[in-house]
């Protein structure tokens, strides 16, 4: 198995605070990776700049053997590497089917084609039938309840065939039954050859789906390990609860 | 709900081809001339600050160029037929669009307030820069065009049917633009453009080209507007209150819609015309304007077309015996932030 992404001494200040101190980390192609750590270690800023939302200070990002440090975020989810967001993200204007064409990552010439064609229509029923979502797809997705919109804000980064997908706390605010769902999605689409790179806090989600995982603390990886071994690590355990 | 769009469509231009046959004085034709301009600029605008969410202040800095372009090319010069300066509008549309490109690209690297106050800073560098190149725009002396050599008794008919196919070209357009995937990559970045660029969706050639295509349009009414008008004055080619009265009229009838601009500049410029005429104060429609904005903001927060769209499809929703939402009744519903940003328009109206 290969790297399909790499992060190499990641530095990110913000003022006085190092969010992001010489982060170094990677990603195993065809693995559920998790990325943990307590409040403010750093997990989400890091995401931001592996997907190009955020300018590293220092560092370089690889993506898929390819060094992609400050790249836009539309050319990388256009190349493979999509994410969600930690509150769930949707485009409340437009319907749920909608909501899914727009994230087909298509180029110019299709910009001009139909809003959504039969071949953005057949796309998305799959998606749709999946996530359950066929029965609200013509409901604005303001309409939706807020786990529905994580599952449609999930469902929409796979209309564009991603090899790597980083999900930021899937499982918040939603309830056990959803978790489920969600947990069987992932496993599901990373059965069919998508790489997961997880930012999460529910521990027992991490712990059924995740291998490996990485801990974060003050902006930099810890440990690296089997989820059975990090939840007895030492060092983990000074993070989480304090020496 | 095909058919209905495309009878109203038909209604529509069928309304506007016969309405000067039906003898109609020279004032009311002068009126509609005038609604037409606003309507055709209020649509090009919603391309923008409509669909986009960019509430660009600066277009009237554009209908300014268009106007001054034409005076330039025709500078003493006698016409023919009259027609020839309807001719070149296509051209005047591109070097708009020409001159637009630059500048959303660089005033959309900024947003909402940030980006109302950049473009609207172009406006007046545009304004000085009338004021002040005497040798291209004749300065505070203003700029004369050629007579246009129309009978008097049917001066308007050209005007008129030339700001009617502008305004079908414009409305066209936004249609096809709400019928594509850039009406769609348009309204998802008026929703989150952070996010629309984290799903592939080509976010800055999308915005640049529907501010260039809007401000071209712009452009090409500020052509017509100076033909007709045959003297034109840096304050008046070049004013804040054109940019003023486009959004408020963009905002009345419904903004990211097709019809609402339309409705809201016939609604807003006969009334400040019929203002004019009536109580004989040219500057009360100025009040009115401030009131109307205010009375917009406190009811009708969505525009007239979207409020009405909305209460019709509440009330259908309740006469429906099974609500498709509660497909998942052990679904949290949560309040997120998305759920207030459903008041900004966004309808097909």
């Amino acid at each position: 198995m290969t790297d399909l992404l790499s992060v190499h001494d990641v530095t990110k200040v913000f003022g006085g605070v190092r969010a992001v101190d010489g982060a170094s980390l990677s990603v195993e192609e065809g693995t559920i990776t998790a990325l943990i750590g307590p409040n403010g270690s750093g997990k989400t800023t890091l995401f931001n700049i592996i997907t190009g939302y955020l300018k590293a200070d220092a560092g370089r990002v690889e993506f898929a053997g390819r060094d992609v440090t400050g790249s836009d975020p539309g050319r990388l989810y256009r190349e493979g590497l999509s994410r969600t967001f930690q509150q769930a993200r949707v485009f409340p204007q437009l319907t749920v089917q909608e909501n899914l064409v727009v994230a087909g990552g298509y180029g110019w010439r299709k910009l001009f084609s139909s809003r959504v064609g039969n071949e953005d229509r057949e796309r998305a029923a799959s998606l749709l039938e999946e996530f359950r979502l066929d029965r609200v797809a013509d409901l604005f997705a303001s309409e939706l309840s807020y786990g529905q919109r994580k599952l449609l804000e999930f469902a929409a980064v796979l209309m564009s065939a991603p090899r790597l997908v980083l999900l930021d706390e899937p499982t918040a605010g939603v309830n056990p039954v959803l978790i489920e769902t969600m947990e069987r999605h992932v496993r599901e689409r990373n059965a069919a050859g998508i790489t997961f790179l997880i930012v999460e806090h529910d521990m027992t989600f991490v712990m059924r789906l995740c291998d490996p995982v990485i801990v974060l603390d003050a902006g930099r990886p810890i440990f690296t390990g089997e989820p059975s071994v990090v939840q007895n690590n030492a060092l983990v355990l000074d993070a989480y609860l304090g020496s | 709900m095909r058919l209905p769009s495309a009878l109203r469509g038909g209604v529509f231009v069928a309304l506007l081809v016969s309405m000067p046959m039906l003898g109609l004085q020279h004032w009311f034709l002068n009126l509609l001339v005038f609604v037409l301009m606003y309507a055709t600029m209020s649509s090009a605008w919603n391309l923008v600050g409509g669909f986009a969410g960019y509430p660009s202040l600066g277009h009237a800095a554009f209908f300014g160029i268009g106007a001054y372009t034409l005076a330039l090319f025709f500078k003493d010069q006698v016409l023919a037929t009259g027609y020839e300066p309807f001719l070149l509008l296509p051209v005047v549309g591109l070097v708009g669009a020409l001159i637009g490109w630059p500048i959303a690209l660089i005033s959309m690297r900024t947003r909402a307030d940030v980006f109302a106050i950049v473009t609207i800073t172009f406006l007046f560098v545009v304004q000085t820069l009338a004021f002040n190149l005497h040798d291209l725009t004749g300065g505070s002396q203003g700029a004369a065009l050629p007579i246009p050599p129309f009978a008097a008794g049917q001066y308007e008919l050209p005007f008129y049917y030339v700001m009617v196919a502008l305004l079908l070209f414009t409305m066209g357009l936004t249609f096809a633009t709400m019928r594509s995937k850039v009406g769609l990559s348009l309204v998802s970045i008026r929703a989150d453009e952070d996010k629309a660029r984290g799903v592939g969706v080509r976010v800055i050639g999308v915005k640049v080209l529907a501010f260039s295509v809007s401000v071209g349009i712009t452009a090409m009414v500020g052509a017509v507007w100076a033909y007709y008008e045959s003297f034109i004055y840096p304050q008046f080619a070049v004013d804040p209150l054109i940019t003023i009265a486009m959004v408020l009229m963009t905002f009345l009838g419904g903004r990211g819609t097709l019809w609402g601009p339309v409705l809201g500049a016939v609604i807003l410029e006969s009334g400040q015309q019929v203002l004019t005429y009536q109580l004989g104060a040219v500057q009360l429609y100025l009040i009115v304007y401030a009131l109307l904005f205010l009375v917009i903001i406190l009811l009708l927060p969505r525009g007239i077309l979207p409020t009405i769209e909305d209460r019709l499809r509440q009330r259908r929703r309740s006469r429906r015996t099974e609500a498709p939402a509660a497909v998942w009744p052990e679904d949290p519903a949560i309040p997120s932030k998305a759920d207030t940003v459903t008041t900004r328009g966004g309808g097909a109206a």
